[in-house]
């Protein structure tokens, strides 16, 4: 079987290039800025869909899937347990499941909270993002 | 060091199994319960709080009934579990049945002991769920399955039937708390829903026990491994409805209507399971179906009135689980040495196995209600009991027919079976059963025996358990003596019976035959119409629904949720169109309405699937510009990336199908209900929105999450405030139902990738 010519136009192909870093480094600072300002880990998980399906569209389903850290699946569950393991410290602290910490490290103000949210995002990013790219290449090779 | 081959034989054919060390859980919740009966007292109450909010407590409180329960439980679990390491040395996934019975146990000792409904209907569930994985252990054989799903449909949906019924009587009584509700039972009692909550719990209680007309179940349970069938089948689970009952007659027993049904049900139950008990020709089942009617004498007993039938409920439970474990490892015994449990194969087997057929009979000994045994004591007392009512003249007839069969029934498994000579029956070799198998039959049977002989040792466990049954007002008066002056009747039932175990093949032949013309009416035939008819009713509804054409079933969808919407709309009431709340007119929210009218409607035009996706799209960006504006930055983000991933998704599907293929014949068809359809969707939830829009709001949750945001979670922006602090453990939900979602769909497109690759496209 040779390999399929998707006729990916020129321009498409190199703006993915340019686009797919941009578009995660738009869905990080979405992710960052969330508890103040409108975004939070879901916006920027999906965002971070978006650019999973551009390279779907452009470069194929199987480069697009590849290019998930850790793979679709071990990435979704990887931010469910994230999710589950920034509720757990509290526990130490004799505080009710779920709340939240806040503190500073080396200059940085960190939470629990952004672990959380960091969790809706890969979950989301995961799990959307490799069902888009997987249900894109259904029919990749069809035409 | 390489094992010898003697020794890697000798461990092949290992007598018992390693999994036999597990008896010692049993056995400790045996001794523990002994030490706290006759050492310590009862009424032991524990509680913790679980789910306050909803009155849901794990509280246990164990009472004398709980106390008889457990001893059976842990005492009988010993055995069985000590008979299955021999029974099941060998079978492959033996560890499977061992872990299962442990759980089982556990969830045993919850049921009994639980003093909250609703934490008791989750041990009650556990031991169905239990109880379906045992009675399939042997799961290749289709027979196995199908009995599992049986007993399973028949208690689970009994388990149904209670949940309703505990929810009903919570919400009459206002506490779950069993110990509460025993109480306080006259003032729920008088309460017009009472009888709804009792009838179904009481049908949970009756699918359990297998009574009338659920009694079809047990016999088909016999599949299981026989170590299941002397625990599970006769012993322990068999008797959580009659426990059930037990537990609810203090505050019931004044209730003529309950305890009549009671001891109608109860009285035929006993009757007629003996009568099949006649028709069958496997020990095991006809094992089962005297068990069924020993239920029934229980269930019997406890629609009694006075004080006499709570003593005789406690002894005959500990009665009959003294003889019928037993008798049920014999038949297993049998069936292991033998090959076969049909008693027409059987003859003569005393002299190959003595020590199976002496259990045999001191078990049989003691069902049959000769003197010196516990089973004698107990029919002693059950009559003792009617003699102190004015029972229905049939419920005593009856009852001395189900004494006689059960003469004859323990006659068969002692006698027939190991001593009756017959020619021309071929059995091959035959051996005694090895210690595993031996021993817990004789033990428990000896058992029965013992404790007739010096019934007082047991009366710190049966008293009690008595007394959790009496009502509270009831006289309190000590079990009455046992002599022999009914030696009459004892002579009288045994010898009909010894004369109805002479003519069994007789009997059975008749038996057979009305049944067999019976058979249509049976409740089994019943069953398995109803079985038949749920996936032929489902069929024709699929049909209907989901004819083959994509666009008719999402039409039907949508016609349902229009539906849905327009019953809502009629319920919240007409809009007040006048004073309707209006958002401040701003040029963003006016441009962004005006589109979210226009584009919509431009759908109407175009024919091609792509277009109109990219049209509603685009209605859908145009909805996300007016959250945008009307105040709701983070909803806008929102729909705009979740539009655009499955705009893009979408789109890039249909340009790839529709290839060389036009645009297809969907668009076209069926356009007037459609048109229909969605006039009528639009108007519902318009009047929907404006009808709620105009209700006064409790906007105090609202206020105080924006008050508490920066202070409590150091959040400016309160949207993802709320998402990932004030409600995080749901927003956990959510990502996990996207995994969930993800788990599961992607393997499948993956699978279905793989396929067209292979194949080299669709078609």
């Amino acid at each position: 079987m040779t390999p399929v010519d998707r006729r990916t136009p020129v321009l498409l192909d190199e703006a993915t290039r340019v686009l797919v870093p941009i578009i995660l480094l738009a869905s990080a600072w979405l992710l960052l800025r969330g508890h103040n300002a409108p975004g939070g880990g879901f916006i920027g998980g999906m965002v971070a869909v978006s650019a999973t399906s551009l390279m779907a569209v452009t470069r194929g389903a199987d480069a697009a899937i590849a290019f998930l850290p850790l793979g679709p699946l071990r990435l979704s569950c990887l931010g469910v347990l994230l999710g589950l393991a920034a509720g757990l410290p509290a526990l130490f602290l004799g505080e009710p499941y779920m709340t939240h910490l806040w503190g500073e490290l080396l200059g940085v103000k960190v939470s629990t909270v952004l672990l959380f949210d960091l969790g809706v995002y890969l979950a989301v990013w995961g799990g959307l993002g490799g069902l888009c790219a997987a249900a894109l290449g259904l029919e990749e090779d069809a035409a | 060091m390489t094992p010898s081959p003697i020794e890697s034989n000798a461990q092949a054919t290992s007598s018992t199994s390693r999994w036999t060390i597990a008896a010692l859980v049993p056995l400790a919740l045996f001794v523990a319960v002994l030490w706290q009966a006759f050492a310590r007292g009862y009424d032991v109450t524990f509680s913790w709080a679980w789910a306050p909010a909803i009155g849901v407590d794990a509280a246990f409180n164990v009472d004398g009934l709980a106390m008889l329960m457990l001893a059976l439980i842990g005492g009988i679990g010993t055995f069985v579990i000590v008979y299955a390491g021999g029974y099941m040395a060998g079978t492959p996934h033996r560890g499977r049945l061992f872990a299962t019975l442990l759980v089982f146990m556990a969830a045993m000792a919850g049921t009994v002991t639980a003093d909250n409904l609703i934490l008791m209907l989750v041990f009650w569930e556990a031991t169905s769920l239990t109880s379906f994985l045992l009675v399939g252990f042997k799961h290749e054989y289709e027979s196995a399955r199908k009995s599992a799903q049986q007993a399973l449909i028949v208690t689970a949906g009994g388990g149904l039937c209670l949940l309703a019924g505990a929810l009903l009587l919570g919400g009459i009584a206002g506490t779950y708390s069993i110990s509460a509700l025993l109480a306080h039972g006259a003032t729920w009692v008088e309460h017009p829903a009472a009888p709804a909550a009792m009838l179904l719990i009481g049908l949970g209680a009756l699918t359990k026990s297998a009574q009338l007309p659920f009694h079809f179940w047990l016999p088909n349970a016999m599949a299981a491994p026989t170590p299941v069938s002397a625990y599970l089948h006769s012993a322990t689970m068999v008797k959580l409805g009659v426990y059930l009952l037990a537990r609810f007659d203090p505050a019931l027993g004044e209730e003529a209507w309950w305890t009549q049904s009671l001891v109608a049900i109860g009285a035929l139950t006993a009757f007629w399971s003996m009568l099949l008990a006649l028709r069958e020709r496997d020990l095991k089942r006809i094992l089962a179906w005297s068990t069924v009617s020993a239920l029934g004498t229980l269930v019997m007993l406890i629609g009694l009135p006075g004080a006499a039938p709570p003593g005789a409920v406690a002894a005959f439970l500990l009665a009959h689980a003294l003889y019928k474990a037993p008798l049920f490892f014999v038949a297993g015994n049998v069936d292991h040495c033998t090959g076969t449990r049909n008693i027409d194969r059987l003859c003569g087997l005393a002299p190959h196995m003595p020590w199976t057929a002496a259990a045999a009979a001191l078990a049989a000994a003691s069902m049959a209600g000769m003197p010196f045994s516990l089973g004698f004591a107990a029919k002693e007392l059950i009559k003792a009991a009617k003699a102190d009512s004015d029972v229905w003249a049939w419920v005593s007839y009856s009852s001395v027919g189900v004494s006689m069969i059960a003469v004859a029934v323990a006659g068969v498994a002692a006698f027939r079976v190991f001593w009756h000579q017959r020619a021309a029956t071929t059995l091959p070799e035959i051996h005694e059963a090895g210690w595993a198998m031996r021993w817990p039959p004789l033990l428990v049977a000896g058992l029965g025996i013992l404790l007739g002989l010096f019934p007082g040792i047991v009366a710190p466990l049966l008293d009690p358990a008595a007394d959790a049954m009496r009502a509270a007002a009831a006289i309190d008066e000590p079990m009455p003596d046992l002599d022999v002056s009914m030696a009459g009747t004892v002579v009288l039932t045994l010898a009909s019976g010894l004369l109805l175990y002479a003519l069994w093949d007789r009997v059975h032949d008749l038996m057979d035959r009305v049944l067999r013309a019976l058979e249509p009416a049976s409740m089994l035939a019943w069953y398995g119409r109803l079985m038949a008819a749920i996936p032929a009713m489902a069929a024709a509804v699929t049909r209907r629904v989901q004819p083959g054409a994509l666009d008719v079933t999402l039409l039907l969808a949508a016609a349902a949720a229009a539906l849905a919407l327009a019953v809502a709309a009629w319920l919240v009431g007409p809009p007040p169109l006048a004073d309707l709340p209006l958002l401040p007119a701003s040029l963003g929210l006016t441009i962004a309405a005006a589109l979210l009218v226009l584009v919509p409607m431009l759908t109407l035009l175009p024919r091609s699937p792509l277009l109109l996706l990219l049209l509603a799209g685009f209605a859908g960006l145009a909805s996300a510009a007016l959250f945008l504006f009307a105040g709701a930055p983070d909803v806008a983000f929102t729909q705009f990336t979740v539009e655009v991933a499955y705009i893009v998704v979408a789109s890039v599907l249909i340009i790839r199908f529709t290839r060389g293929r036009g645009a297809g014949p969907a668009a076209h068809a069926r356009r007037v209900p459609r048109a229909l359809i969605a006039v009528a969707s639009g108007v519902a939830v318009a009047a929907l929105l404006a009808s709620t829009s105009a209700l006064p709001q409790d906007d105090a949750l609202a206020a105080y999450f924006g008050r508490m945001s920066v202070p409590e979670a150091n959040g400016l922006n309160v949207v993802n405030v709320i998402l990932v602090d004030f409600r995080a453990v749901d927003t956990l939900g959510e990502i996990a139902v996207v995994a969930a979602a993800a788990l599961a769909l992607l393997p499948l497109l993956r699978r279905l990738l793989q396929r067209r690759r292979r194949t080299g496209g669709p078609e």
